[in-house]
């Protein structure tokens, strides 16, 4: 242990004194506090919030990722190009205690500066409220909507399967399939337009989202919520009648065991969320709870839509406070940790037989690919039938399987809309592996076979370079 | 483990990216050091020395045939822990100063933090770089690097010592004190591989050395079997009159010889020191390595004493006392300025030295554990070259091989000096 620790400090040294940690702590003590001043987001102290956090922390996140990189394979590559390493593998330490000595160094490093700037981060975060002029109405709004963490019960995907079958064998009778394209095509396209359906409400049409095992903990919940509609209307503003309640009433019309409540008077913009508080009263002892949409057409008395609205896939769902902004943050910054732990290991890995600059190319392009998983995925989806089988088990395996997915778990999507991210919820982004069927990432389980392979080379490669 | 270094058959091809026979960069090497010997390895630029060294400890994996070092594999750490390496270049953390490179070294070792300090203080002490210890290592000229290279090789004291061309860029004090050091390590029962292609500096240290050539040995040997010209003999004498000289040589006609006499040379290595000594004794500044010729003190500690002192200094000891200990050496250093000038104190300084040596702290040997290897191994002569150069150090009596004309000669020792 003491040589790994010898290692290690060495290896934080080095990263201090070559000042590639420097620079890159400099540059952010410029940035952090800049982005507090020029953050405005939408003019609110909510907005406002949500902004400064969210560059923030992707700032911070993404220095510290290239900075892990380059650290990690400097540090390797160097001993072994400039050939210090001689002096210290010679010396009563093995090789995997060298290489953990590199990678408990970096990984200290990295404690250290993401402790460092998600404490600044988080002060001007507390104590932004105090130095804009906010009203009370906006502290009120920003303490319920961003200082907290909450848990959110999102809608469950509706079966449209039977309705597909149904409509596929409707046009099979009436031979109106299209030509050229394969049963396969054909059902994909069907679901994704029944999927839809079950999203839009035309003008005078109603939407309801049932959710169950409903326990509110706190006295009020939110519809977070995003609108769509088609023909835009002039001035993207929509209106919405919603209400809240005993699922019985709103499906079955009968009398309700609590007071639904009502919100008939709004109109928000179109294409971003936006959010209705309802009092966590209004939820029956059943633990059902009830979300309807009314797509008002406009009346004399009242204004209204004259378009379809459509939700997207990510356009609605409930929230309940479960937890404290502190909390949810130190979460987050251990997320954000994790990705460097995996970058940490990828980059000692690379450097165990990889050269400075292809090192740096081979882990930036991983990076990045891991950093846009999501949408690489998607478009694989894309391509033909015959050259999308090739990727779907070569490329788009290693994304999903070998790559963490970065966007997945990405730490804004947490904080920006005061989303829990539970303890559990970060277990599945470390450890928890996707086939148990709850999205896990692996994140830490991957950076440990990463490093094992690492070890594995650099255990049995040859250290000096040929020369003769 | 009768062996110090073995290597069976050690072979090393290098090939190129489709796995095809390059260059034999060491070729079925059978070679043999065996304990407490200086062993000079040696041949031209390319002969494979260097990947010979590099594959006893690891570093590079042999194509075929093995090798033990101190009885097993060169990547153990167990071994590792008693072996000292200078590679060819001192490879250092730019970024550290030299008290810290030496530092890292010695926790890799798990030394002590006191006896890791007390090390530390007298190895830049002896490698005369205590003035910069506190400057970055990246900053330092080739010379100071190699002193640093050399001081981190010593840090745990090791049992076998394996010395890359150890004494490139190094001034010749610096040279010197490498070799006075080598001689130093062997008489504790050190064992010694040097790698180079320096001869004087191998010529004056080694035991036996073996010559390389295309990966393979060419010749190998005791020195002085190697080197000595049997038939022919060299007397040194003090300045004697004409008359003396022609006696002289109307003896050596009438045996029927040839005889050429002549009033010997100082070396240049010898005037060199001298000059840099009498300017270090004005105090002239230097921004550079100070070179002095002395050697850490735990280094030149009797084998049996060494145990007994780190348990001394793991254990509570004064800051002063350790002071004194390491300010020992500096009285022997300046005698030895001394005495090489000015030849009527010569005697009186010699008794100076001796006397300080009693004084060391021989008194604590204990009596039970005394290793014997040091003295018993190396044959009479060369125990007496070592000790000529070291006595022409410490300011003792005893003449230097080459035969300086200011020492009187007491001795017909210098039998292996380029005569």
């Amino acid at each position: 242990m003491h040589s790994i620790w010898a290692v290690a400090t060495n290896t934080i040294r080095q990263a201090l004194r070559m000042k590639v940690a420097v620079v890159f702590t400099l540059l952010l003590f410029v940035l952090i506090p800049a982005l507090g001043f020029s953050a405005t987001g939408d003019e609110t102290l909510k907005g406002r919030l949500q902004t400064f956090v969210s560059y923030s922390l992707s700032l911070t996140s993404l220095m510290l990722c290239l900075l892990t990189i380059i650290v990690s394979i400097y540090t390797m590559t160097s001993d072994i190009e400039q050939r210090q390493i001689f002096t210290v593998i010679t010396k009563p330490i093995r090789r995997y205690q060298f290489l953990l000595g590199k990678l408990l160094g970096v990984i200290l490093l990295d404690v250290m500066l993401l402790g460092l700037f998600s404490a600044v981060i988080y002060t001007i975060t507390i104590y932004m409220p105090r130095f804009t002029k906010a009203t009370e109405a906006e502290i009120v709004e920003a303490n319920k909507q961003f200082f907290t963490a909450r848990a959110a019960l999102t809608v469950p995907e509706v079966d449209v399967s039977r309705k597909v079958q149904e409509r596929y064998d409707d046009l099979k009778r009436r031979n109106e399939l299209p030509p050229d394209t394969t049963k396969e095509e054909i059902i994909s396209e069907l679901t994704k337009l029944a999927q839809l359906q079950e999203r839009v409400a035309d003008v005078g049409d109603r939407l309801v989202w049932e959710f169950e095992n409903v326990k509110p903990l706190a006295e009020t919940m939110f519809i977070r919520f995003k609108y769509d509609i088609f023909p835009n209307p002039p001035d993207s503003q929509v209106y919405g009648d919603w209400s809240a309640g005993d699922p019985q009433y709103f499906k079955y019309g009968e009398p309700p065991e609590t007071e639904p409540y009502r919100d008939f008077s709004h109109k928000h913009a179109a294409r971003t969320f936006h959010e209705i508080e309802f009092p966590s009263a209004v939820v029956p002892e059943s633990g059902k709870l009830a979300i309807r949409f009314i797509n008002p057409p406009p009346s004399p008395w009242k204004p209204g839509n004259r378009a379809p609205v459509i939700f997207p896939l990510d356009g609605l769902e409930v929230l309940y406070k479960a937890d404290s902004f502190g909390g949810n943050f130190i979460r987050v910054v251990f997320l954000i940790l994790f990705r460097l732990i995996f970058l940490a290991c990828l980059g000692l890995m690379a450097a165990t037989f990889l050269s400075f600059p292809v090192a740096v190319l081979f882990c930036l392009v991983l990076f990045f690919t891991a950093s846009f998983s999501g949408f690489l995925i998607e478009s694989f989806g894309y391509l033909g039938e015959s050259v999308g089988t090739i990727y779907s088990y070569t490329i788009k395996w290693i994304i999903e399987q070998i790559l963490p997915q970065f966007d997945a778990f990405n730490p804004t999507k947490f904080l920006v809309p005061a989303r829990l991210l539970s303890w559990s919820e970060l277990a599945k982004a470390t450890v928890v592996p996707p086939w148990w069927n709850l999205d896990g990432d692996m994140i830490f389980v991957k950076a440990m076979l990463l490093l094992v392979l690492g070890l594995l080379i650099f255990t049995f490669r040859e250290i000096a370079r040929i020369t003769v | 483990m009768e062996h110090a270094i073995e290597t069976f058959s050690l072979t090393k091809i290098f090939s190129d990216w489709w796995g095809r026979a390059k260059v034999y960069a060491v070729d079925d090497l059978n070679l043999q050091v065996r304990h407490n010997e200086v062993f000079g390895f040696l041949g031209p630029n390319g002969s494979g020395k260097t990947t010979t060294l590099k594959m006893l400890l690891g570093l590079l994996h042999p194509t075929k045939g093995r090798s033990l070092i101190l009885g097993g594999d060169g990547a153990d750490p167990k071994i590792n822990s008693r072996i000292g390496f200078l590679p060819e270049e001192s490879y250092l953390y730019r970024y550290l100063n030299a008290r810290e490179t030496l530092d890292f070294y010695g926790r890799l070792f798990n030394l002590p933090p006191k006896l890791r300090k007390m090390r530390i203080e007298a190895l830049l002490d002896m490698v005369g770089l205590k003035a910069v210890a506190n400057r970055a290592v990246g900053t330092f000229s080739k010379g100071m690097a190699r002193r640093i290279g050399l001081a981190q090789a010593l840090i745990n004291d090791p049992d076998l010592l394996i010395l890359d061309e150890p004494t490139t860029g190094l001034d010749p004090i610096g040279t010197r004190q490498i070799k006075d050091l080598i001689i130093k390590l062997a008489e504790r029962g050190k064992t010694i591989l040097l790698c180079s292609h320096l001869l004087a500096d191998v010529e004056d240290v080694c035991d036996r050395i073996a010559i390389l050539y295309g990966g393979k040995i060419q010749s190998q040997g005791r020195v002085k079997e190697l080197l000595q010209q049997t038939n022919k003999k060299q007397i040194i004498t003090d300045a004697i009159s004409e008359t003396t000289v022609a006696k002289i040589k109307e003896l050596v006609q009438e045996d029927n010889a040839e005889c050429v006499i002549t009033s010997p040379m100082d070396k240049l290595e010898t005037f060199f020191i001298k000059t840099v000594t009498a300017a270090q004794q004005q105090a002239r500044p230097t921004s550079g390595a100070v070179s002095t010729t002395k050697l850490g003190e735990f280094l030149t500690q009797p084998p049996s004493v060494e145990n007994i002192l780190d348990k001394l200094v793991s254990a509570p000891i004064s800051p002063d006392i350790a002071e004194e200990k390491l300010a020992a050496p500096e009285d022997v250093v300046s005698s030895e300025a001394v005495a090489s000038e000015a030849r009527p104190d010569e005697q009186l300084l010699s008794e100076l030295a001796g006397s300080t040596k009693t004084e060391r702290p021989e008194p604590i040997i204990p009596a039970e554990r005394v290793e014997t290897d040091a003295v018993e191994t190396p044959a009479p002569e060369q125990q007496q070259i070592r000790k000529s150069v070291l006595d022409s150090l410490t300011g003792g009596s005893a003449d230097r091989s080459e035969g300086d004309e200011e020492y009187g000669g007491d001795s017909q020792a210098g039998g292996s000096g380029d005569a």
